[in-house]
Order: C-alpha cells, then sequence, then structure tokens
C-alpha cells in the first residue's frame, strides 16, 4: 500500500511543506506526510468535498503560518550568534566593514547622482512627453542656431506632433525700486510656457494670454528662491511693483520649488515685456535668432515622429525663404527628448564614475572574501564541530550568509554616512554639466540601492566563504591534517581574489592616470594670452539709456577714460567678451559666431560660407590681455565714425592659415550683410584659446567696439594683485553711471582654472577611487602573504632546518606576491584596453592606451605589491626552525 | 532561574500548546494520535493541521515540555516513520501552572458572578 506511486494531493502537499525550513523538514517532513495521509483517508472514507476542502484549508493555513516563525526563529539566534562572532573578532569586523562602507559608500554616492540626473524622469506630470528642438547648420558647424520670432510661429502654426510649443531665452535686467539696483536673472518666456511645463504657481498666478500682447502692461513671475532670499518669503509680494527697463512690472505671481530649465532665473517675464524681444526687429525678422524653444508632444507621439516632423517645417521654411536658409550651410531641425537633453553633456562622466565606483565595490567584495576565508582557517574546528553535532550543511551556508548580510548591513549604513557627507560636494559638481544637479538627494530609491548593494555584496563573499568551508569542514576534524587536497583549493581561490583585485585596482588607476595626465596637458596648454595680472567683470549698463550707438560709444569712452585714472591700472578695455569667459564656455562658440563672404571669392554651388566667431574690442584689448601683434596694426582711437573711418576688422592667425593660406589677408575685405556694408583687414593677432583650453583656436574677428559697440565687459591689466583693484573698479563704473551693474568680477587666472573644473572634479573623484583601491588590494596581498606564511611556519622551518639561506625563503615569499600581481597587472592591462571607449571622450591629447601611463601604474602595482609582501616575507625568512618544529 | 520562574515564562501557552500537553497526560502518542485525541476532546473545536501540530511538537520538544520516546510499538502495528512523545516532567510541570492559572481566573470570575443571567429592566 505505502509503496504505490503518490497521489497527486500527496505530492501537493510535499510541495506545499517546501517552504519551512531545511532542518525543521529534515526533522519532521516524514511524519508530516504520515498524519497528512492519515487524515486524508479518513476524509476520503468518511466525508465529503466539504470536508475534503475544509482538510486542504487547515493544512495550507497551518504551514504559512508556522514557516514564518520556524524562520523567524533561526533568523534571530543566527543573528545573535553572528554578533557573538563578530564582537569576538573585532579587528576582523573593523576591517570588514569599514573595506565594505567604502565600497557601498562609492557606490550610494555615485548612484544618487546618476539616479537624480539620468535615470528620474523630469518631475513634472508627463515630462517624458517634453521636447526640446534646435535648429542647426550644419555644413558650418553650428549645432544650435537658436529661433527667431517668425520661425516660432512657422513652427506653432505647421506642426502635427505637439500638443503646444514655446519659447524661452535669458536675459538678464536690472531692477529698481528693492534697495541698490540688482541685476536679476530673467528668464523671458511665452504666456503658456509654465502650462506646457505643468506647474502651477505658489502664490498669485502664472501668465495669460493678455499677458504676451504687445503693449500688455509688464508682469513678473517670481521664482520661489528669489521669492525666500531677497523677499523674506513675503506673502504680500502680489501686486508689488518694481522699475525694469524704465517700466513698472507688477508681480504676479511667486513659483512654487522647482528645477527650472535650461536654467535658473531670479523672475520670469512674457515675452511682450521683453524690450528686445518685442522691438520690431525681432519680431519682424526671421533672422535674429535668440530664443530656444520647448514643446510637448501629443499622446501617442513618438519622439521620432516629432523629430521627423519638425525636419519637414525645416524643409518647408526652406524652400519658401530661400534668402534666409542659404543652400549651403545644411540647414535642418530635430527634436530630441528633454530629459536626453538636458543630461547628454554629464552622461559619459557619470557612466564613467559610476564604472568606477562598481570596481571599487568589487575589490572591496573581494578583500573581504579573502579575509572572510583566512579567517574560516581560525573557524574550521568550530563550524566542524556544529557539524558534527548535527548542523546541516545548508544551515552552515545559512548561518555563513547570516554574518555576512550583518557586515554588509552595518558597512553599507556607514557607507550612507559616506553618501550624506559627500552628497553637496558631488551636486556642486554636477551643477557644471547639467542643471538637473539640484534634484539630486538620498530618496528612497537610492535607499533599496544601498540595500541591494549590502545584499548582493554579502552573498557574493557569503557565497565564497561557504563555498570553502564546505571543502574543508570534514577534513579538518582529523587532528592537525593540514587537508592538503583542500588547503590547495583554498590557496587557489585565495589567489584567485588578489589577481583579481590587483587587475580591477589597475583598470582603476589607469583611468584616474589618464585624467590626471590629460588634466596636466590642459594646464600645460598655452591659451595665447598673458592671463597674470588681469581683472575681468562683467558691465551691465542699464541699456533703456543707452538705446543708440552714439549714447554707447560715448559712455564707453567715458568708462574708459575714468578707469585708467585709477592709480595701479596698466592698461584697461571694454568688450562684448572676454577669454574664458565662464557663460560663453557653457554657450559655446557658435553662440558669438558670424557667417560671412570674402570680397572677390565666390562660392561654389553647395560650398559653406566662411564661419567665424566675432568679438567688439575697444583698442586696448590686446594689450591688456598680451595678445600679441603679428602683422599689420591694432585698431586706433580714429577707427570710428566721428574720424569718418571705414570700418576694419583684426582677424587671428588660425584666420589667416584657413581662409588666405596662400596670400596677405591685410587689404582684403569682408561683410556680414551680403555686401551691404564691407569692412577691411588691419591686422593679425595671435590665436588665443577663447573657448577652454581644449579647444583649437578657430577663425576669430575682432572689430572695434566704436565702430559696433557692445560693452559687456571691462578688462583691466593692473600693477599688482587684481583682486585687490576689484572695489576702485566697481567704484569707477559707478562714477560713470550708478545704474550699471556690476557682476562676475574675476581674476583671468580664476576663470582660467575656473574653465578645468570639470576634467579637474573628474579626475579627483577617479583619482580618491583608484586610491582606495589600490590601498584594499595592498592590504589583501600583505594578508594573505602573511596567511600564507603561517600556515607554511613548520614548511619554512623544515627548509631551514635543512639548510636554506634566510635569503631565499624571503626570494620565495615575495616571488609569490609579485606573482600574484603580475598576473593581475596582465590581466588588468587587457580589461584597460577593453574599457578605452569609456574614457576616450573625456581625454585631451593623450591616447587612451598611454604608454607613460600604464607603464607608470604597473610599476605602482608591482611597488606596492612588493612592500605588501616584504612584511610576511621578513618574518618567514626570521623564522626559528626549532620553535616552528616543537609547535605542533 | 528558579524553577516556578522557568515555569512561569511560558504562561500563558496557546490554545493548542495545552491541550497537545493534555493529550500527552495519559501516556506517549505519535503525531496522528495527538491530532485526533485533541479533535475528539474538544469535540472538533481545536482542529491541528499537520503544520501547526508539527511547529508546535518542534517548540515543546526545543523547550523541553516534552521528549521523543524510545519506545517502539509492536514491529506490525508501527509505521516506521512514526515517532512517539511523551510528556516530560517540566512539560507537567508547565502544563499543571497553565490549569492552575485557568483555574484561578475561573473563580474570579464566579466571585464576580459573571455567569448570572443578567437581570432584563
Amino acid at each position: 500500500m505505502e509503496k504505490e506511486t503518490q497521489p497527486f494531493s500527496q505530492r501537493l502537499f510535499r510541495a506545499l511543506v517546501r517552504v519551512l525550513p531545511f532542518d525543521f523538514r529534515t526533522n519532521y517532513q516524514g511524519e508530516m506526510e504520515g498524519v497528512f495521509r492519515e487524515q486524508r483517508r479518513e476524509v476520503e472514507q468518511h466525508g465529503g468535498i466539504f470536508e475534503a476542502a475544509k482538510l486542504w484549508k487547515e493544512t495550507i493555513v497551518g504551514i504559512f503560518t508556522t514557516a514564518p516563525r520556524e524562520h523567524w526563529q533561526i533568523l534571530t539566534s543566527d543573528c545573535a550568534y553572528a554578533v557573538r562572532v563578530m564582537r569576538r573578532n573585532l579587528g576582523f569586523t573593523l576591517m570588514a566593514v569599514l573595506t565594505l562602507a567604502l565600497g557601498i559608500g562609492a557606490n550610494t554616492a555615485i548612484f544618487s547622482v546618476v539616479h537624480a540626473v539620468l535615470l528620474r524622469p523630469l518631475p513634472y506630470p508627463g515630462g517624458q512627453q517634453l521636447i526640446f528642438i534646435r535648429q542647426r547648420e550644419k555644413q558650418i558647424g553650428v549645432e544650435d542656431l537658436r529661433f527667431s520670432v517668425k520661425e516660432i510661429e512657422d513652427y506653432r502654426a505647421q506642426n502635427r506632433t505637439l500638443s503646444g510649443l514655446v519659447e524661452f531665452h535669458a536675459m538678464s535686467f536690472t531692477l529698481f525700486g528693492h534697495g541698490d539696483p540688482e541685476r536679476v536673472r530673467t528668464g523671458v518666456v511665452s504666456y503658456n510656457y509654465f502650462d506646457l511645463f505643468g506647474v502651477k504657481p505658489l502664490l498669485g498666478r502664472t501668465f495669460l494670454p493678455d499677458d504676451d500682447k504687445l503693449g500688455a502692461p509688464p508682469v513678473l513671475l517670481l521664482s520661489y528662491e528669489y521669492w525666500k532670499n531677497d523677499f523674506g518669503s513675503d506673502p504680500q509680494i502680489v501686486g508689488k511693483t518694481f522699475e525694469m527697463n524704465d517700466k513698472i512690472h507688477t508681480v504676479v505671481g511667486v513659483l512654487p520649488l522647482v528645477p527650472q530649465y535650461p536654467n535658473e532665473n531670479d523672475v520670469y517675464m512674457p515675452t511682450s515685456a521683453c524690450p528686445f524681444r518685442s522691438n520690431k526687429m525681432h519680431t519682424e525678422s526671421r533672422d535674429m535668432r535668440m530664443m530656444e524653444v520647448f514643446g510637448r508632444m501629443k499622446p501617442g507621439v513618438s519622439a521620432g515622429q516629432a523629430n521627423a516632423d519638425m525636419a519637414t517645417i525645416a524643409a518647408g521654411l526652406k524652400s519658401s525663404y530661400p534668402q534666409s536658409y542659404p543652400d549651403n550651410v545644411g540647414f535642418t531641425s530635430s527634436a530630441a527628448p528633454l530629459l536626453e537633453e538636458l543630461t547628454s553633456k554629464a552622461r559619459p562622466t557619470l557612466l564613467l564614475l559610476l564604472a568606477a565606483a562598481a570596481f571599487v565595490l568589487l575589490i572591496a567584495c573581494a578583500n573581504v572574501a579573502n579575509m572572510t576565508l583566512s579567517r574560516m582557517v581560525q573557524r574550521e574546528r568550530e563550524l566542524a564541530v556544529r557539524t558534527a553535532l548535527g548542523a546541516g550543511r545548508s544551515r552552515l551556508l545559512r548561518q555563513l550568509l547570516t554574518e555576512s548580510f550583518l557586515l554588509a548591513i552595518v558597512g553599507g549604513l556607514l557607507g550612507l554616512l559616506f553618501t550624506y557627507a559627500s552628497i553637496q560636494l558631488l551636486a556642486e559638481f554636477v551643477g557644471r554639466m547639467t542643471p538637473r544637479a539640484r534634484e539630486i538627494h538620498i530618496d528612497s530609491g537610492v535607499l533599496l540601492f544601498t540595500l541591494a548593494a549590502a545584499l548582493g555584496t554579502s552573498i557574493i563573499f557569503g557565497t565564497l566563504s561557504a563555498l570553502f568551508s564546505r571543502a574543508n569542514v570534514a577534513a579538518s576534524l582529523k587532528e592537525g591534517s593540514a587537508g592538503s587536497g583542500t588547503g590547495r583549493r583554498q590557496d587557489r581561490l585565495r589567489s584567485t581574489l588578489i589577481v583579481s583585485q590587483v587587475a580591477f585596482s589597475f583598470m582603476l588607476l589607469i583611468g584616474a592616470g589618464l585624467m590626471l595626465r590629460s588634466l596636466f596637458k590642459l594646464q600645460q596648454v598655452d591659451a595665447g594670452i598673458m592671463p597674470q595680472r588681469v581683472l575681468t567683470m562683467r558691465t551691465s549698463f542699464n541699456w533703456s539709456k543707452y538705446d543708440d550707438d552714439e549714447k554707447t560709444r560715448l559712455v564707453v569712452q567715458k568708462l574708459l577714460d575714468r578707469v585708467k585714472t585709477e592709480p595701479g591700472v596698466v592698461s584697461a578695455a571694454i568688450s562684448s567678451r572676454y577669454p574664458f569667459e565662464p557663460e560663453i564656455i557653457t554657450a559655446g562658440a557658435a553662440a558669438v559666431s558670424f557667417n560671412f563672404q570674402i570680397e572677390g571669392r565666390q562660392l561654389r554651388p553647395g560650398e559653406a560660407p566662411p564661419v567665424s566667431t566675432y568679438a567688439s574690442v575697444s583698442p586696448d584689448y590686446f594689450k591688456s590681455f598680451g595678445i600679441p601683434l603679428k602683422a599689420g596694426r591694432l585698431f586706433a582711437d580714429t577707427d570710428a565714425p566721428a574720424f569718418k573711418a571705414p570700418d576694419v576688422v583684426i582677424i587671428n592667425e588660425a584666420a589667416r592659415h584657413q581662409l588666405w593660406p596662400n596670400e596677405d589677408p591685410i587689404g582684403k575685405r569682408i561683410s556680414a550683410d551680403g555686401g551691404q556694408h564691407w569692412a577691411q583687414i588691419v591686422g593679425i593677432v595671435g590665436d588665443v584659446r577663447e573657448f577652454g583650453l581644449d579647444h583649437p583656436p578657430s577663425p576669430e574677428f575682432y572689430g572695434p567696439q566704436a565702430q559696433g559697440p557692445q560693452p559687456a565687459a571691462l578688462v583691466v591689466r593692473t600693477a599688482a594683485d587684481p583682486q585687490s583693484m576689484s572695489r576702485a573698479l566697481t567704484r569707477a563704473v559707478h562714477d560713470v553711471d550708478p545704474q550699471t551693474a556690476v557682476t562676475h568680477i574675476l581674476s583671468l587666472e580664476q576663470a582660467r582654472y575656473e574653465s578645468l573644473a570639470s576634467p579637474r572634479v573628474t579626475s579627483s573623484l577617479l583619482g580618491i577611487f583608484a586610491g582606495l583601491a589600490l590601498a584594499i588590494a595592498t592590504a589583501g596581498i600583505g594578508g594573505i602573504m602573511a596567511l600564507m606564511v603561517n600556515q607554511r611556519v613548520r614548511e619554512i622551518g623544515i627548509r631551514i632546518a635543512l639548510g636554506a639561506r634566510p635569503a631565499s625563503i624571503l626570494q620565495m615569499i615575495l616571488g609569490k606576491g609579485l606573482l600574484l600581481a603580475a598576473l593581475g597587472v596582465a590581466i588588468g592591462i587587457a580589461g584597460a584596453i577593453a574599457m578605452t571607449g569609456l574614457v576616450k571622450s573625456l581625454l585631451f591629447e593623450v591616447p587612451p592606451t598611454d604608454v607613460v601611463t600604464f607603464g607608470a601604474v604597473g610599476l605602482t602595482l608591482f611597488v606596492a605589491a612588493a612592500l605588501a609582501s616584504l612584511l610576511p616575507a621578513r618574518r618567514a625568512a626570521a623564522v626559528d626552525p626549532n620553535v616552528a618544529l616543537r609547535a605542533e | 532561574m528558579s524553577p516556578k520562574k522557568q515555569t512561569e515564562s511560558f504562561l500563558p501557552l496557546t490554545q493548542a500548546m495545552f491541550h497537545i500537553l493534555l493529550a500527552l497526560a495519559d501516556g506517549e502518542k505519535h503525531g496522528y494520535a495527538i491530532l485526533k485525541e485533541v479533535a475528539r476532546r474538544t469535540d472538533d473545536k481545536v482542529r491541528l493541521s499537520a503544520g501547526t501540530l508539527y511547529g508546535n511538537l518542534a517548540r515543546l520538544e526545543s523547550a523541553g515540555l516534552i521528549a521523543e520516546s524510545s519506545r517502539r510499538p509492536e514491529v506490525v502495528l508501527d509505521d516506521e516513520r512514526r515517532r512517539y512523545y511523551l510528556l516530560t516532567e517540566f512539560g507537567r510541570e508547565v502544563a499543571v501552572a497553565e490549569a492552575q492559572r485557568m483555574e484561578e481566573a475561573l473563580v474570579q470570575a464566579r466571585a464576580k458572578k459573571l455567569f448570572r443571567k443578567p437581570k432584563l429592566a
């Protein structure tokens, strides 16, 4: 009867019982099956279907209420046991926890950034439907042409994929009526800008269609931060008035605390309130492009469809207005998800850092596994005794996993503290690459990641140690047995772990080394200027007072005359921009580029017109920056309308090489407006790396301020420390016009230093990670060699007794350490070469397989391995054979 | 820990535990027999399933309230998978303490005339 095949219900019961802990099943499963069989029989004989259902219900409920209780009991007793073990081995516990904390902390910190910037959707309702639209002139390298008013109207009318399309441009205006004249960052937007993003006001209202009509009374929205910091969160702010651009502006609302894209502003105004945007010059022109454009896709529309839609509109514009879209510039239009647009700059750096952090964690894991293995040797007896007392294999595995998990959890908590401490710095760093940096914080997603990292880590090193204990438990009960077979196997496992630690450390060190070499090269770059003792500042005149060239020319002259009377000023100039200006570097060269024609030269069909960047400068600009004159002459005060002088320009050497390779450009003429006005080249100056040290010089044209005033910056070469002059110079500007805002006061050396902030922080972070990895791996090699010496004391004693010289023992141990390092380096080289793609885009003039870096890193690791093995090796060489042999 | 304190740390027993101890009070039994006896004695009010029965047996056994008996019944009757359980001296003390606890509660309930039918207003 018992031997017949099990009926289905019995098999089902057996499957159910599997939720109980293994040990419980070992003890009671047979009996439980017996009881259930009896119950089943009884029901079959006397009961009906109702009785059977009741039996199943009771059985299932019984098992599922018993199982958690049994598991919990094991967990609590395992934890209590683990805590005792951890306290008994405090040194080991501290080392393991610290190693794991560094590994998990590094990962949590970087993940919190990746999570906030790359993974999380934009914090707006339906944020994935938001797109950024971009017009480009591909053939002449203009990646972001921006939009004119006419174009925005066309895109709005012609698109078939968008439910809304809004514009944005950033301005800087002076606000009066709230203490000193204050420069406010102003976002000029369509009336439905905030509706499109789904932002509801905290106070008052956002803009209405009427606000956007030409001639509407000007209104303002304040950003949350500006309202809070400058107005002390005044609840009565709505309705207050301020003067801007000679007009009274009324505050209609305050925005909530939301991330502001594309950049942060103090106030927002509708397009009608911006004096530039509402000017006829803009509203009636197709070619005055200044605006950025965002759209919201209709439900169900993909980014690809929107992209195609924009391209179609661009093609239509091109055929309707050939004058505005010349054939030879490669005009197109495209759309990309806003999230992608906002994070594309940060992505490669963040991914590299994430990979680096993951490596640190892997190294930490390998190291803790190795430490645990070493400790297993000491615990062999204990584990063997427990096995002998009836603890099953899975029970032991469970115990060891609980121990590793406790270690990892404590490590994880400590790692979280590291993250808390470093997150502010990280956010500042990432802020240079993406406007999403402000969203970085520790949230449930990050905590979950930490937990997962701790869990994963504990499973990796817990399983590794259990793997070993399984092999060794049986052998270790035999008194004095070294378990030669398992010993060798365990040696091999430990060596593998060391080799992998060295390999990963090598890759990390290569990454850090390459970035450092690249940074060093960047710092060595000759920018073509003399940055010492130059002070730069942005000067924003109340433009409404200087609404024509004549008035502007006059104030520029007055300002220069005034500044030159200041003691300590060597030379001074006014310009539209200056080298390393942070905003210009962010905007890129295309923002200050123009295309032009050269007199007497015809473009071949399809040939792109020449393109150059342009700056308007006063005569002493070149002297102030130390830019050398290579041919011809610099600007003179007489290059001005007052002297009926012809328009003139100065070009740089890059322009000469590119545009006039075989002739003298001096005396040649160019036109930027289709031949209506011509300017003559009068001089050639040296190249300047204006847009960052990693940007090779490109053609640049300078025009005199007097012939086209754009007084945006004051640059002064000083006799002493430039910073000490900042107050006197600000006063000088205010003497000339107190309504002028002076901001961004920076020495040129500071500006140059700032321009390298991003590669500097990336190399520092990689350097920290690599340093951690090196320290962990070195400690690992040292520990493993020490253990090896300990285990082999007897063998070494015999060798010495048999006449081995201490030097050869030293050599033997050192050799083993170096062999492990060599294997690790070899694998590391292969890995580093395989991963070159990750760093390539971040390097400047350093190949990703740079021989110097590889050599230096390899040497560093060898030296570290040698040093780490030296101490155990010397101990081995000093073994006294008498003591060693008697010890057993 | 004094013996009394040790006993008291188990009180109050769960219903299932108390009835299992009670079932073993008049001799050793195997699992199914315990289950049957409890059901019979409580008029099917306390119904144990395989899971709850062995969960409780495991806990009683590890606490030393019951133990596995070395006695096996005659081969013909014996199912080789069956184990017999007996009440230990300590288990008996705990069961007695529990019964006393319930008795005290009962006495107090009587003193308060809890069982008298409420007068209708």
